[in-house]
């Protein structure tokens, strides 16, 4: 059964309302803010500027000018009300392959750098993950990260930066990671980060505060459009979306670099339906079935 | 069009901001100090969402290549046209081949060019603010170089007569190094202690010297946690949260000896607990603050708000009038 817990609204200074529909991470949670979030977007309200769906929460800014924010809160409460019924939490969307480079050496360069930020990783992030998660082979917990599809909860931080949290996994079983103290200055590019139950690619160099375990060999994010994927938009992420993590050994992660400078690389994508309800009911069997072929 | 013939600093082109892409991980960008950006465009005449130019710290030498009204607005520097100095707060005529030299910013950080009818360079996304995190083509993406020339639309019908006049003393935004910044309280405040709360709005902070547009850092106080643990998801340390859309102004709380504020090249996506929400107007005020100056935190009603937002915005419709009525 999916039953929401009453969802906690703020305003934020005087732009913004916060809307939290549960604390801890609950997938039924996204499914309900992205549902959300499509309805005030189709509904298409003057004074709203934007409508922002997180992992377990949403955020609206608007122009207290153009629209009184008491009156937004009201109407943002009846459509939470509303929004609580499964059948409304279904999506089209995609499933993508991002081969991954783990336990890799560019990474570890980065990681070395920062190593004062979190001195108990002594500058090995994806030991200390591996560690944190009761694994001691390395194998194992690749496998075991790479098993899962990646649900994509939201985008932000950086333009396509997405989160993804894992699907058909027990909550016991979720591999998680505690966040850099303070954030690193620099992370390379398409770098594969973990913290807290998430996993991200870095669609650009920016700061970070992901444990990084690998390296994507392939783009995220392409404002230039130059991959035939990237044609409708910049970004290869959408809420709703399932990223499958593929390892690949150093030698296949370069061979893929060097197709994605020729803008010869093809992702491996595949169009599905996802079903809230359906994933409620089934768990991991309509997961293997979404997976099929894949 | 405008030929920058020094760049100065950091000289980028910036409007009100990009909006409806956040949720894509897109900022805002926009002015820092929009109150100033503002005023500019009220002095001029120009509709709000015009693009002008944000110099920082140093500013650049421009020759203009039409004849039109430009004002310079924001943080005091020294400014010269044609060897001879000029005002800010007050708009001037400049025609083909005369030349700008806006020089060092002593008090604040960002002071402004607009010109009547706005920058005519490309937009993306629905705005001519650069974006540094997103790897836009040309001067969207970086910050303007010797040898650029930036397009102008023309002037607006009747702006001559802005020639000469100037913003009451009054609504010129003040720079000091000892700031107050109002907040509403909220988003993840229930995992700060009473104690923390209290370390927060009761001692001094003082900005770090890394800060800039992104986010300003902020040291010397001390926020202490609610000893709980953190709810499953967000990671293992008592300061994380399930990770949230960050508003822009948003008090983050990254450990307990430093706060975290979002501005407008910041975007939400974030786990670190977040405490409240600095009010737009003061974002403006913050913007301008030099690394070292301190900073007492106050917290509002989201009514008290709104009604200092409204004294801001009364000034900048009372320059409007008086453009108007000329």
């Amino acid at each position: 059964m999916l039953i929401f817990p009453e969802t906690k609204f703020d305003f934020c200074g005087d732009e913004y309302i916060y809307a939290e529909i549960s604390k801890e991470m609950r997938i039924e949670s996204n499914f309900k803010a992205i549902s959300i979030t499509n309805e005030l977007r189709k509904r298409n309200i003057p004074g709203m500027i934007e409508v922002y769906p997180s992992n377990a929460s949403y955020l609206i800014r608007y122009d207290p000018n153009a629209i009184s924010p008491h009156h937004l809160l009201d109407y943002l409460q009846e459509i939470d009300q509303q929004k609580s019924d499964r059948s409304e939490l279904y999506f089209s969307s995609r499933i993508i392959e991002i081969p991954v480079w783990y336990n890799d050496k560019i990474t570890k360069r980065t990681i070395e750098k920062y190593q004062h930020l979190q001195p108990e990783a002594e500058g090995d992030d994806f030991s200390y993950v591996m560690k944190a998660n009761g694994f001691t082979d390395k194998e194992d917990f690749i496998a075991s990260h790479s098993a899962p599809p990646y649900f994509i909860t939201s985008l932000g931080f950086k333009p396509g930066t997405a989160w993804g949290f894992p699907l058909g996994v027990p909550q016991r079983q979720i591999l998680q990671a505690p966040k850099y103290p303070s954030p690193r200055s620099y992370t390379p590019s398409e770098a594969v980060g973990i913290g807290g139950a998430f996993t991200v690619v870095y669609p650009s160099e920016s700061t970070g505060s992901y444990q990084l375990i690998g390296m994507s060999a392939v783009p995220v994010y392409d404002p230039g459009q130059s991959l035939p994927l990237f044609q409708d938009s910049f970004f290869l992420a959408k809420p709703g979306d399932l990223w499958k993590y593929r390892p690949v050994t150093e030698a296949e992660y370069y061979n893929i670099r060097e197709e994605v400078a020729k803008r010869i690389y093809e992702y491996r994508v595949k169009s599905i339906e996802f079903s809230a309800e359906q994933y409620d009911e089934e768990g991991m069997r309509y997961i293997s079935q979404l997976m099929e072929g894949f | 069009m405008l030929h920058i013939l020094e760049p100065g600093l950091k000289t980028t082109i910036q409007d009100t901001g990009r909006f409806g892409y956040y949720h894509m991980g897109v900022p805002p960008s926009g002015a820092a100090d929009k109150y100033s950006f503002l005023l500019g465009h009220a002095l001029l005449g120009n509709p709000p969402h015009y693009a002008g130019l944000e110099m920082m710290l140093t500013g650049p030498v421009i020759e203009f290549h039409k004849k039109t009204v430009a004002v310079l607005t924001g943080a005091p520097a020294k400014a010269e046209l044609n060897g001879e100095a000029i005002p800010l707060w007050e708009p001037v005529a400049v025609s083909p081949g005369d030349i700008l030299r806006v020089g060092r910013i002593e008090e604040g950080i960002f002071t402004y060019l607009t010109v009547s009818g706005g920058l005519a360079t490309p937009e993306m996304l629905g705005s001519r603010s650069v974006c540094f995190a997103s790897g836009f083509p040309g001067v969207l993406g970086r910050k303007l170089l010797k040898g650029d020339q930036l397009p102008l639309n023309e002037p607006l019908p009747g702006v001559l007569r802005q020639v000469g006049k100037s913003v009451p003393e009054e609504s010129k935004p003040v720079f000091s190094r000892q700031l107050d910044v109002h907040l509403v309280l909220g988003i993840a405040s229930e995992r700060i202690s009473d104690e923390g709360l209290t370390g927060l709005l009761n001692q001094e902070w003082t900005i770090h010297s890394e800060s800039n547009r992104v986010a300003y850092r902020l040291h010397g106080g001390r926020v202490r946690y609610k000893k709980e643990a953190a709810p499953f998801g967000s990671g293992s340390s008592p300061g994380n949260i399930v990770d949230i859309p960050y508003p822009i102004g948003g008090v983050i709380v990254p450990n307990e000896e430093e706060l975290i504020i979002l501005l407008n090249d910041g975007t939400g996506g974030g786990g670190f607990v977040t405490t409240g929400t600095v009010i737009s107007p003061d974002i403006s005020v913050l913007a301008q603050a030099k690394p070292q100056s301190n900073v007492r935190f106050h917290a509002v009603t989201v009514e008290q708000a709104f009604q200092l937002r409204r004294q801001k915005e009364l000034f900048i419709e009372k320059v409007k009038m008086s453009v108007q009525q000329a």
